[in-house]
Order: C-alpha cells, then structure tokens, then sequence
C-alpha cells in the first residue's frame, strides 16, 4: 500500500507565514504522499497550528506555494469538499446539540454522511439531543471526528486533537481516526507536541523546530537512515565527513552519535544500534534546542 | 446555511417578535382611544368654534406613553448591539468560524446569507416599530404639527428603518474588525450615537435650502401663519439696511421682541415707557421687519428621503467594510 | 478469531508483533486453517494503529504461506508455519546447556551472556545480509 510513488496530496515549497514581525513558518518544504497518516510533530510554538491553518486554505502564506489535492488553498466549496480540519479548541456551537450540528452538515456539504455521525455517536454512547457544551472532551472531540469525517474528506488536517483528552478519551480517538484511515482514499496530518500519543498510528513524520522543518519523510525510511552509534570519547571528524551528525552527547569516557549515515558505518570502536522514532525525534529537537541548525543538517529538501 | 442563521439566531429572534407583539397591542390599543378622542374633540370643537384652541386645550396620550414613543430612538441602536455585534465576532471570538468555514461553502456566501438575513430582520422590526408609532401619533401630528421635532422625525415614517440597518451593519463591520464581541458592541453604540446626534443637530438643517419669510411688525399679529408641520430654523428683526437688529452698533435701549434684543432707534426711545403696539408700529415705520427662516410642512418626506438615504449608504459602506475584512483576512 | 496485543514501546516492529502473534496463535492452535483473521478496519479500531501496519503484517503472513485474502470477505488461515523436524529443539537445549554451563565455568554472569548472545545473533544476522 506504502510506494514512493504514491501521489503527493500535500506538497509545499519554501513556504512562509509571518504574522506582523513574527516569523510563524520559515521556509517550509514538504511532501506528505496519499494514504499517509502523517505525525506533525513539534514544541509549542513551531508553527503547527499555523501550517495545518494555510493547508486548510484559513490563512494565507506570505511566501512560497502549496499544493493541497493538486491546487492551492482557497475558500471554494469545491476546494474544502475535499478536505476536513479540526481545529485545536474542537470549536462546535456550545448551545446546539449533536443533532443540530448534524443538520448543519447536511446544509453546507454537497457530499454529506450524517448516518455515519449518528451511528458512531450510538456506539460511543453520546447523546444526540444533549447541547454540546454539555459534553465531556472526549465525547466533543469524537463529535468533531465524526462530523469532520461525514463530509468524506480526502484530506484529514487535526490541530492537537487529543491533546485535552484523557488516555482511554486518547485512545478511543485515534481507533476511531484509524478505523476511518483503514477505509481507504484518506490521508491524514494530524500534529501534537507529544510523540507517544502518534506513534502508534503514524506511518511518516514532519517535525517542526522553530518555525522550521527538521524531518519529512515515512517512519519506516527515517528510521533506516538513522543510527546512533556508541563509543570511546575520541575524534569524530572521519564520522561526521561521511555521515550527517544529527546530535552528539560527549561525556569525559563516551560518546553518543545520531547520525543520517550515508553508507555503512565502518568504525569498529563504536557499538551500532537502531535508532527508534522517540530517539529521532529528540535527537532533532535536541540539536535544534543547543542552537541555530546548520542548513545541511535539514532533512529536507535534497541536502545529499 | 439560512437553517444554520436561524437555528443560531432563533431565541433572540422569538424574544424580539415577543417585544414588538407586546408593544403592537400596546400601541394598537392605546392608539385607538387616542384617535376616538381626537375625532370627538374634533366634532365638539367644531360645534363650538373653538378648534383653533384645541392644540392647548386637549391633552393626548400621556406621559408614560410619549415615553415609550421616545424609547423606541433605542430600537435601531439594540438591534445593532444584539443582532450586529455578535453575528461575525461571536463566531471569530469562539472559533466556530473555523468550523463553519471548513465546511463546503465559500466564506462570501457564508457572509452574504448571515448578513443579509440581519439585516432584513433589522428592516423588518425597524419598520415595524416605526409603522406602529407613526399610526398612533397620527392625532397627535395633526394636532401639534411639530412633525420635525427630534422625538416625532426620528421615530416615524422611513427613517428608523435606515437607522436599523445602519446600526447593525455598524455591528457586523465592528465585530469583524475587532474580533470581539464585547468591544465591538461599545464602539456600535458610541459611534451611532455619536453619528446619529451629529447628523440630527448639525446636517439635517441644511438638507435643503431654508425658506425666509420677512414680515411687518404689528403687535396684533406678531407672527404670519405658515401651514401644516413647518419646522422653524430661525426667525428676528432685521433692521432698515437689512442688518441684524440686535447689533449693538450705537449704545441705546433695548427692546425684546420674539427672543431678539432690539435697540430702539432713538426716534423710538420716547415711547418705551407707552403701550407696547406704539414701539412696534414705530419700530415698522423706521424699517424695522420681522422675519422667519423655516423648512415647510411639504418637505417632511424629502427630510425622511434625504436622511434614510444617508444612513442606507452608510450602512452599505460598513457592510463593504466586513466583506473586505472577513475575506482578506486571516481566520 | 483472535485478538492483537500491540505494545507501542516494545523494540519490536508493530508489524512483526502481529506476524508473530498469528504464528504463536497457530502453533498454539488457537487458529486453524480455515479460520478468518480480523479485518484490517477491526484490528485498527481495537488497537488504533496504523492501517498500513496491520496490511504490512497480513502481507508478511501471505509471503509466508500462511494466510490468503480472499477478495470480498478478508483474510483467512490457510497453512501453519513450518517448524524444524520434532526433536531439533531439544537437541539445540541439550548443546545451548552445555555451552551456558562453560560460561558460567569462565566467569561470565546471565547479563554478560545475554549481551554476547545479542552480538552472536546480530553478527550472524550481518553475515547472512553481506
């Protein structure tokens, strides 16, 4: 199911948004392939909300293209038929109930499931009737799945969904984001600050630091391309000449490489070992948090 | 999306019609009686010779209802603050906006329809109350004829109607540059206030060019009849050479006649301590004239026209405003 | 059928934890030839991982001759994986006892053998891929 090949649903290039003097998203170039559930990771601040936003068609960049299922954002109804968002505060009308807000779809939307949103409600055990103001978190946010859901979208763009929810709410959330997934004809970004909530479900990576994109690609691919290797504290410049240092750990008697290896390593003083996505994604964060990113250190967009 | 408007919209909708039903029966039974008893006078006035009095001696309505009359100036400014102010900002404020705009609709006809049933609502209890209220002031217009008066001009015929839509595209355009609701309902009722009293004391004399009227000073008649519902801009002396005759061009003794201090030539200053009708023929046969600046009855509707249509093009321009705002700009 | 226990923070691929429970399931005889695993929109509504996972490891499974989807109504058992003729395991104990027994004789602790088995393993592992 997974190819190289698979048709890109988003594609940016170089792209910005600053809002007044704030830089939000800086130079930002991605590829996200159909049927991928793609993890938006990143701290606080790095501009996923803001990428998710011009993705959604609800900003507008200051610089550079996208392309989302083919054309760029814009608010057309036959733009956003195609595509679903979920806001990070799960905005619904608070005094409407589910009913209502079930309707409303059927309004706006040419394409509409409204069964499909009451039967996942049914079988949840939320009511119908109820205002939603008056429902848990978890019980919003899978109203707002469902909704989301009920206009078909080929494109699923969630802010933090689960962040505000409890583990079993968590849970619950993401079965039913990826029993939607298993239908097929979808693809999914969906971004958190937090790794372990996306692991499990994710099949590719984009992860932001600082308004800029450290890592894009599959899980799979990524994790092949990496390895952290062990060893003596000694001299490192043969390492780091044939490989891309991602993050380093140096105490007076060991040191501790992530590289992007190009090739095999051949050192013997130093212990290989796989690297898992935890490890990635903090060696990325780390050697953005210790200072400015030497551009080739970029996973993206061709730094080989 | 019109479902969506009134499904958003209906409680304040059902309480507003319940206001404006109360204040119909209100009006409509109060207005009744009004105008029975203005048909009566009239009958018995008539059998008596004494109708030219009537304006004095009949009393209408009463004080607690003339006050209802004038709250309702509020109409247009409340239908701004409920109906206006939220209808963009509530949605930015809450982020609902963003689920609204997400579904398959473009965000112009979303605004077109939200606007567009606002402001039709607004027309539409504007109209209403105003309808209500010129009816039953109509015993009251023909008694009093003071049409132009501030508390009877801007409360009857079509002008509350464009108030209304002018407050609440004032709302919409203050919410959607705002954001918020709170402040956008603040600056809706400073600045129609502020324009409404603006245009009514300072703009709408000058819609159009007031008629002078210049008459003989007599004691007996100080005034010339002008029919129907005129509204007086001005009126005073004109002295011989056509000046002011209040000029204190040479120190004299003064006379006030009609509000205006008139200096008494000196021909005249002899019989300031004799009967009155003596200084006013002395006065005409210097020169002395009496005149008066008003706007005649028959221009009521071209006042009503000129100023609805100020506030209609107002509104337009706000409702321009929020669709620049609300598409330009980010969510 | 059976169910999937999925442990996100196991070092083991997703995938190959879903291979190796439907192996177990069969040497166990949990699941028969003939039996129908899950479907991928069920195992993902239980489990919520990714679809593309539990696809990888049902293909891994029909490689191996040991599922077959069948189109319109899912995946089901149609062989048991092939274990080393009865006898090899004991005999494989009896020779891994042997050599524990000498390790032990040299001074190396459980961990120490555990960390050489690893390296053995991965060396061996190298040498098949080169």
């Amino acid at each position: 199911m997974m190819a190289s090949s698979d048709p890109a649903v988003i594609q940016t290039r170089a792209l910005s948004k600053r809002y007044r003097t704030v830089a939000a998203l800086t130079d930002c170039t991605i590829t996200v392939p159909e049927g991928r559930i793609s993890a938006l990771i990143g701290p606080n601040g790095a501009g996923k909300t803001t990428l998710l936003r011009l993705l959604a068609g609800l900003a507008r960049p200051t610089g550079g293209d996208i392309a989302v299922l083919g054309t760029a954002p814009r608010p057309d109804p036959a733009f956003l038929a195609g595509i679903g968002f979920l806001a990070q505060e799960i905005p619904l009308y608070r005094r409407m109930s589910a009913a209502d807000h079930i309707r409303i779809g059927a309004h706006l939307n040419a394409r509409w499931d409204g069964t499909s949103v009451r039967q996942r409600l049914e079988g949840l055990g939320i009511p119908l009737g109820q205002a939603v103001g008056t429902l848990s978190g978890g019980q919003r946010a899978q109203l707002a799945l469902a909704l989301t859901l009920a206009k078909r979208p080929r494109l699923l763009l969630l802010d933090e969904p689960v962040a505000a929810l409890d583990p079993l709410a968590r849970r619950q959330f993401l079965a039913h984001l990826a029993e939607a997934a298993a239908g097929g004809g979808l693809t999914v970004l969906l971004s958190s600050h937090l790794l372990s909530d996306l692991e499990r479900i994710c099949d590719h990576l984009v992860l932001l630091a600082g308004s800029r994109v450290q890592l894009c690609g599959d899980v799979d691919a990524l994790l092949a391309e990496h390895q952290i290797l062990v060893g003596p504290r000694k001299d490192t410049t043969a390492i780091e000449r044939d490989h891309t240092l991602v993050h380093a750990v140096r105490t007076p008697r060991q040191t501790t490489l992530l590289i992007r290896r190009n090739g095999p390593v051949i050192d013997p003083a130093f212990e290989t070992a796989d690297v898992s996505l935890e490890e990635l994604v903090l060696g990325y964060m780390g050697q953005h948090a210790d200072g400015p990113s030497p551009a080739h250190l970029s996973a993206i967009g061709g730094d080989q | 999306m019109t479902w969506l408007v009134w499904r958003q919209h209906r409680n304040q909708a059902y309480i507003a019609a319940a206001a404006l039903a109360l204040f119909a029966v209100v009006m409509l039974i109060t207005g009744r009686q009004m105008a029975s008893q203005y048909h009566s006078a009239l009958i018995s006035c008539a059998a008596t010779h004494t109708c030219s009095d009537l304006a004095t001696t009949l009393n209408l309505g009463s004080p607690v209802l003339f006050l209802l009359i004038n709250l309702t100036l509020l109409v247009p400014c409340l239908l701004g603050v409920f109906w206006g102010g939220p209808l963009v900002a509530r949605e930015l404020e809450t982020g609902t906006a963003q689920f609204a705009w997400t579904q398959s609709i473009s965000r112009s006809r979303w605004l077109a329809i939200k606007v567009g049933w606002a402001m039709l609502a607004a027309a539409a209890w504007g109209g209403a109350v105003s309808a209500l209220v010129t009816w039953w002031s109509s015993p009251v217009n023909a008694l009093q004829h003071q049409n132009f008066r501030a508390g009877q001009f801007d409360v009857q015929g079509i002008v509350p109607v464009s108030y209304a839509l002018f407050a609440v595209a004032l709302g919409i355009a203050a919410g959607a540059v705002l954001r918020r609701t709170v402040p956008a309902l603040a600056t809706t009722i400073g600045v129609f206030v502020a324009l409404r009293v603006v245009i009514a004391s300072y703009v709408r004399p000058h819609y159009m060019t007031a008629v002078t009227k210049t008459y003989r000073l007599a004691f007996a008649h100080p005034m010339p009849s002008i029919p129907g519902s005129y509204w007086q801009v001005s009126r005073g002396i004109v002295g011989p050479g056509g000046q002011a005759a209040s000029s204190a061009a040479h120190s004299g003794v003064g006379v006030s006649i009609n509000g205006t201090l008139v200096t008494l030539p000196p021909a005249c200053n002899s019989l300031l301590s004799q009967d009155p009708p003596k200084i006013f023929s002395c006065l005409a046969a210097h020169g002395y004239r009496a005149f008066i600046t008003y706007q005649p009855a028959n221009r009521y509707w071209a006042f009503q026209g000129i100023e609805a249509g100020i506030f209609a093009l107002l509104a337009a321009a706000l409702v321009a405003v929020s669709v620049i705002v609300v598409l330009r700009r980010d969510a | 059928m059976i169910s999937f226990r999925l442990d996100g923070r196991s070092v083991v691929p997703t995938y190959l934890q879903i291979v190796q429970q439907v192996r177990q399931a069969l040497r166990m005889g949990v699941l028969d030839v003939g039996d129908k695993l899950p479907t991928v929109r069920e195992v993902v509504a239980a489990t919520a991982v990714n679809p593309n996972t539990v696809l990888k490891a049902y293909r891994e499974l029909e490689r191996d001759g040991l599922v077959e989807p069948r189109a319109g109504h899912g995946t089901f058992v149609v062989g048991r994986p092939s274990g080393p003729p009865p006898g090899t395991h004991s005999r494989l104990a009896r020779s891994l006892a042997q050599w524990v027994r000498s390790a032990r004789e040299a001074g190396l602790d459980d961990e120490s053998i555990e960390s050489l088995l690893r390296i053995t393993l991965r060396a061996a592992a190298e040498e098949e891929t080169a």
